[in-house]
């Protein structure tokens, strides 16, 4: 009723809005047909004409007023009166284009940026997958309660083979399910070597998704019918014209991908590249698991989450429909394992599903946002200075309109209205500015990026909503109180006085002029602090000694087992290789290791002391006997490991931080060691409930984590097996590149197909480097734009108080006030908001940068270079800022200040 | 702002959907119906009518329509719409409940 009510009122209000003239001439006419009527019957009363007239004039009581009565009747209420304000605004900032320009810019600016960096955010984690009807695929997760241990790759959250067979045939919401293990690395061989990612997929992977191969076709069920037996894949469109050329008759073609040969069934279709931000360039059936990756057979380990799963609701399933149907199936699944408890979590499939990367990406989005946020604040801050400063220039204006009768309520919101239409006018120019540059820059970023992801950051329904609600957020953040305060005058004084000789204004202006202005610097402060910190923490990566020799050491890693050698092939591999590269030119020392140190690569695991409380993660590595002194970290007590001690003998070396926490004060020679906890275990390792006797101590070094001197470390002893995926380090004297040629030739005499690259080991610190160097240069270039409104924001709040002060300034110099006088007065009144803020600024930044710590490589959080310089570089800003204006002040005419006006 | 003094807040509106209810007419008619009906004791001016009118109007409640009438004169003429009767059965009914309800209170016999 109340719906059709005003469906029935909306042609009217519209009528009255588009045909405002036409309904005021009927007014008129009515009004006039009244008069003449009421006016012929006091006539026929026997009144003159002339009182008959005036009779009917008084009972309507007085017509203009009657008018405006039923006009505010009929009034559209808030749409007329905000076309009106709009209207009205739009004259106001085009009469004052240098303050439009000014508050125009900083909110694009600010929302720019903002809008930008959400539609990265957008692009990586809210974006449905890009396949046909995406809202019907859900992702489909396992998240495990209880005391349960559960082996894994690729994170805790996905499936076992049998978890997926099991949904996929008892369940009762979904067309489809898929499941395929992301990341499968393969080598393309037969003479186009090529590092390749792709995946293996269920074989109903492409039908479920509903992207068909472009050429030939996707896999069909008997491609899975038995493990190992069907040697075929389909490829991504990106390869096929890279590795192939283009080649029209690719399909049925045979290619290499880890030493086997398969079968070319289809080519993806142009743009499709799997349901990962890293995009896929091939996928095969999942029944060729242990083909693609041999030493591994995942499709019959029951506990062992691998698979991610993708299903297609049936339509007019709901959301709490699958959850409860697959939830049955879960719990079924439970009731086979002891202790185990399944939550599902299913959502729709976004590139960024797992729990695992939600975990990570929601912190960090939340910080990115903010630390954004922090930028549009201190803009907001501005115009919301630059709207007071101008309110008080608009007393007069105000006071006459609240004077002949407008509520306080309608001039808020026709300074609302104003200040909306700034921001929409800015947000507007950002948003343009932020969809035509984020898309340049996020390519260039992936371009430097050392992981291949790719994302689609073009702006979506979402990221619109998003600029428009942030728009309309940040228009009444600046508006609002300036609004709320310029509204609230005193009528008496501001129509008298003339405003601009009451002193340095009201208190109350003044005082938020200033704590916008603290504001601005306060966040500023944040900002530069924290790029000041990190420029210090990429200082001392550069610098930084790790503890170990890392020049002059290049490095290759081979992955044996993938390219299908075992243990034997893999030992006479690697003894071959390792005696052809000692007799290279240069070559000092050769080594192999199971991790190379800083190389991203880990092994690591809980261990005990024996008759001690505490359990110890330590990080370890199985290395070569050659390999302590070749990297240089010196043995300090007992012996490093002897030739022939491979993984079975007992002895470990523990590092001087190993030591001082397992046995503070003590000898830790001949102590034991276990390998994890009791009943515990992990998908590798192999090291399960071992003990071991320390047979020596080596010097800390920063092998695992840049930066991380005191971290417990362990290294074991290389055994046969540590040969089928292997560091080699080899210490050289002269140039690189004859060094890394010869290694290069070296592997490929023995084996042409063997990928192989070679690096020098400090290369590796680049890697540690880059999301410093990211950050830094991020929150450098936020702090930067920050430092520009904060600076406008002071340049324009002391040069507004220095006009308000000219009458103040020439009485002073009349009594003999001296130039360095007025600057003092004026420095003084200007600095005390810029140290306050400053002050706050350095108090939040200290008390939060703890957070930097692990891209500071030992530079303290509160490292004090950082904490002076900043600061004494923003206090000189904001100082230059006002000395322009303030100089001005020194030069008033005493005699013209006091004729002002 | 002359408020119709003796009338019961939101009454007008409620008498000139009646009106209205009985024939559509013009504002004076409306007017002059209204010093007949209830003599002199519901006094409305002239001033306050017709902005009620246009807000029963503005409201869906009646609409209006120009017509020349008897004499050959345009008078913009009002009538009752579907929304508007059944605002006027909602607004008598709510008056009927109140009116009787105040009534028994003025009727209690004092002890």
């Amino acid at each position: 009723m109340r719906h059709e009510h005003w469906l029935f009122t909306i042609p009217l209000r519209l009528r009255s809005l588009f045909r405002w003239a036409q309904a005021d001439q009927e007014l008129d006419d009515e009004l006039r047909d009244h008069l003449e009527r009421k006016t012929e019957e006091y006539v026929a009363q026997g009144m003159t004409q002339e009182e008959a007239h005036r009779r009917a004039r008084l009972d309507l009581g007085g017509i203009e007023q009657t008018k405006e009565k039923c006009r505010d009747a009929r009034r559209v209420n808030w749409i007329q009166d905000l076309i009106k304000d709009l209207r009205y605004g739009l004259r106001m900032l085009r009469q004052n284009p240098g303050f439009t320009a000014a508050a125009v810019l900083a909110i694009a600016l600010g929302i720019g940026i903002n809008v930008g960096i959400f539609s990265v955010l957008n692009g990586l984690a809210l974006r449905l997958l890009p396949v046909p009807r995406a809202e019907q695929v859900v992702s489909v997760e396992q998240i495990f309660h209880g005391k349960f241990l559960r082996n894994a790759v690729n994170g805790g959250s996905l499936s076992s083979y049998s978890e997926y067979l099991n949904y996929r045939d008892n369940d009762h919401v979904l067309s489809g399910l898929l499941a395929y293990e992301p990341f499968v690395h393969a080598t393309l061989g037969g003479g186009k070597m090529r590092e390749l990612l792709g995946a293996t997929t269920s074989c109903n992977y492409f039908d479920v998704l509903n992207e068909h191969p472009s050429q030939g076709r996707g896999f069909v069920a008997s491609d899975c019918a038995a493990p190992g037996e069907n040697p075929v894949a389909v490829i991504s469109d990106e390869l096929w014209r890279g590795a192939f050329a283009g080649d029209p008759s690719l399909v049925g073609k045979r290619i290499i991908l880890n030493r086997t040969e398969y079968t070319v069934v289809g080519i993806a279709p142009q743009g499709f590249q799997g349901t990962e931000p890293i995009p896929s360039s091939f996928w095969a059936p999942i029944t060729m698991q242990t083909v693609l990756e041999p030493g591994s057979d995942r499709l019959t380990a029951d506990n062992l989450g691998w698979l991610a799963l993708l299903g297609r609701v049936r339509p007019g399933v709901t959301m709490e429909q699958v959850r409860s149907d697959l939830g049955v199936i879960a719990g079924q699944m439970d009731q086979l394992h002891p202790g185990r408890k399944t939550s599902l979590a299913i959502r729709r499939a976004t590139f960024l599903d797992r729990q695992m990367e939600r975990e990570h990406l929601i912190p960090a989005a939340s910080v990115i946002l903010t630390v954004f946020g922090l930028v549009l604040l201190v803009a907001c801050a501005n115009v919301a200075n630059l709207l007071l400063a101008r309110a008080s220039v608009r007393h007069k204006e105000i006071a006459l309109r609240l004077s002949i009768g407008a509520s306080r309520w309608r001039l808020v919101r026709q300074l609302l209205a104003e200040s909306l239409l700034l921001s929409l006018i800015g947000g507007a120019l950002g948003s343009v500015l932020a969809f035509w540059s984020f898309t340049g820059i996020t390519r260039l970023v992936i371009s430097h990026s050392p992981i291949p992801v790719a994302f689609n950051v073009t702006p979506d329904f979402r990221v619109l909503t998003y600029a428009l609600a942030l728009t309309l957020i940040t228009g009444i953040a600046f508006g609002l109180i300036p609004a709320l305060q310029s509204s609230r005058l005193d009528l008496n004084t501001a129509l008298k006085e003339d405003g601009a000789h009451s002193g340095s204004g009201k208190r109350s202006g003044r005082f938020l002029r200033n704590a916008l202005v603290g504001t601005q610097v306060a966040v500023c402060m944040v900002l530069l602090l924290g790029a000041g910190l990190l420029l210090r923490g990429l200082y001392q990566a550069q610098t930084v000694d790790p503890g170990f020799e890392i020049k002059g050491v290049a490095t290759t890693v081979l992955n044996l087992m993938e390219q299908g050698y075992d243990e034997n092939r893999a030992g006479a591999f690697v003894r071959e290789l390792r005696e052809q590269i000692a007799r290279l030119p240069g070559v000092t020392d050769v080594a192999q290791a199971e991790c190379a140190p800083l190389s991203h690569d880990f092994r690591g695991g809980l261990f005990t002391a024996p008759g001690r409380p505490d359990k110890v993660w330590a990080y370890y590595d199985h290395v070569s006997p050659e390999y302590f002194s070749l990297v240089g970290i010196p043995i300090v007590r007992g012996r490093g490991f002897l030739p022939g001690e491979t993984r079975d003998a007992p002895g470990v070396i523990v590092t001087e931080a190993t030591a001082r926490r397992l046995w503070p004060g003590e000898d830790p020679l001949g102590k034991t060691l276990r390998e994890g906890l009791p009943g515990s275990q992990t998908a590798n390792a192999p090291l399960r409930g071992r003990e071991y006797t320390v047979i020596g101590v080596a010097k800390d070094a920063q092998v695992a984590h840049l930066g991380e001197l005191n971290e417990p470390y362990l290294y074991f002893p290389a055994g046969p097996q540590d040969n089928l995926r292997i560091y080699i380090l080899v210490r050289y004297a002269g140039g690189f590149p004859p060094i890394a040629k010869g290694i290069r030739e070296a592997v490929q005499s023995l084996d042409k197909d063997m990928p192989v690259d070679v690096t020098r080991l400090e290369d590796y610190l680049e890697a540690w480097r880059m999301p410093s160097r990211i950050v830094a240069a991020l929150s450098g270039a936020l702090g930067a734009l920050a430092l520009i409104l904060a600076s406008i924001g002071v340049y324009g709040v002391v040069s507004y108080s220095v006009s308000r002060c000219v009458r103040e300034i020439g009485i002073r110099m009349a009594l003999g006030a001296d130039n360095r006088e007025i600057m003092n007065l004026v420095l003084s009144q200007s600095m005390r908001p810029v140290l306050i803020g400053g002050l706050v600024g350095v108090a939040g930044c200290a008390a939060v940068s703890q957070v930097l710590s692990s891209v500071l490589f030992g530079a303290s959080a509160h490292d004090p270079i950082a904490f002076i310089s900043v600061p004494v570089f923003l206090l000189v800003v904001a100082l230059l800022a006002s000395y322009i204006p303030a100089r001005r002040a020194m030069r008033v005419d005493p005699v013209v200040a006091l004729r002002y006006e | 702002m002359s408020k119709p003094s003796d009338l019961v807040q939101g009454t007008l509106d409620m008498l000139l959907l009646k009106f209205l209810a009985l024939e559509p007419m013009n504002g004076f008619a409306v007017s002059q119906r209204l010093k007949q009906v209830s003599g002199d004791v519901l006094q409305v001016s002239d001033g306050s009518l017709y902005p009620a009118l246009h807000k029963l109007e503005q409201e869906g409640w009646i609409t209006a329509e120009w017509k020349t009438s008897e004499y050959g004169r345009r008078a913009k003429y009002y009538s009752l719409t579907r929304l508007g009767r059944r605002q006027l059965e909602k607004e008598a009914d709510n008056w009927g409940r109140l009116s009787s309800a105040i009534s028994r209170v003025i009727k209690l016999k004092e002890a």
